[in-house]
């Protein structure tokens, strides 16, 4: 992994030495050895093997969608398996282990890429997306449904994602964890850190443009040209 | 436009309005009543019923195109990290 991986070792230690607002995310090295004593070392290892290292392959499919590339993904998840661990002792058996495993990528995502890349909030995507929402709702009074629906059901792997991606990432994730994951608004409330109201308007405007979006790309690749497939 | 709509979707902020009740019935948060009362308004409303086809259409393309694999590399690497975190763990 080289120098990319040195560095992301050091920004995490400075990220798990300062106070979270997510509970359970941090970790507290006199809790740690509290709940050491609990269980052995091996014991937890292999309880976390079992139970956490199962949801890899989704954990890297919503990093691929945050950091858009396997490279970044790869150590995005590296890094909140390597927090998980450390905060396993906080993890309540019993409680949703996919959600909190979630909200552990989702914090160390925040806390190292969006501050690496520099950029303000996207503090204007309400304007942005003005103009991409008048579109949608474009499309949704357009008709001819059935083919669309027939058209979008055969649009490669790769449009889908690339419509995902260009929706603003507060949506984009909102959608990811409700849709793909099946998260209900209270698990994706807790896993963004926002108010339940936020994730209902988040998930409502990022679904209406991810609809545009999709639709575009069939119209580009001329499947609603025809009125061809209806059955 | 002026295709099927039917009299409680003709506007189209009631139509976005029955958008969202169909978000809302996917998402499996609507009371037992609220679900009959959509339930009933997808079989009598063409466009509604398309729009919720679309939607399930979607959900599951999106769902399709995003189950990627992570590398083997990447859970062999994790393993391995977990257990150097043990051993710092020690002292």
């Amino acid at each position: 992994m080289g120098a990319f991986a040195v560095v992301l070792l050091i920004m995490t230690t400075a990220v798990l030495d300062r106070p979270t607002r997510y509970p359970g995310v941090g970790v507290d090295s006199d809790v740690m050895s509290v709940d050491l004593n609990e269980e052995t070392e091996a014991a937890r290892r292999t309880r976390f093997e079992r139970d956490a290292m199962q949801y890899v392959d989704q954990l890297y499919s919503a990093a691929m969608r945050m950091t858009r590339n396997p490279q970044d993904a790869e150590d995005l998840v590296q890094e909140a398996y390597t927090k998980a661990y450390s905060a396993f002792h906080q993890y309540k058996p019993g409680t949703n282990l996919k959600a909190w495993l979630y909200r552990i990528l989702t914090n160390t995502y925040i806390n190292i890429y969006r501050k690496r890349q520099r950029q303000p909030q996207q503090a204007n995507t309400d304007t942005v997306e003005d103009w991409q929402m008048a579109q949608a709702a474009e499309h949704t009074s357009s008709g001819l449904r059935s083919a669309e629906a027939e058209a979008l059901d055969h649009l490669p792997d790769n449009d889908v994602k690339q419509a995902l991606q260009q929706i603003p990432e507060e949506f984009r994730l909102a959608v990811y964890f409700s849709d793909v994951e099946g998260f209900a608004y209270k698990e994706i409330a807790e896993i963004l850190n926002i108010p339940i109201g936020t994730v209902m308007s988040r998930l409502h405007r990022g679904r209406k443009l991810l609809r545009g979006l999709l639709s575009d790309y069939a119209r580009e690749r001329g499947f609603n040209r025809g009125e061809g497939s209806q059955g | 436009m002026g295709t099927e709509n039917c009299k409680d979707c003709e506007t189209t902020a009631e139509a976005a309005q029955r958008l969202e009740r169909i978000y809302a019935y996917l998402d499996g948060v609507l009371s037992r009543n609220d679900i009959s009362e959509v339930q009933s308004h997808l079989d009598a409303c063409p466009e509604c019923a398309s729009d919720y086809d679309l939607e399930c259409v979607i959900r599951s393309a999106v769902r399709r195109s995003c189950a990627e694999q992570a590398p083997e590399a990447l859970k062999l690497t994790i393993i391995e990290r977990i257990s150097q975190i043990k051993i710092e763990a020690r002292h």
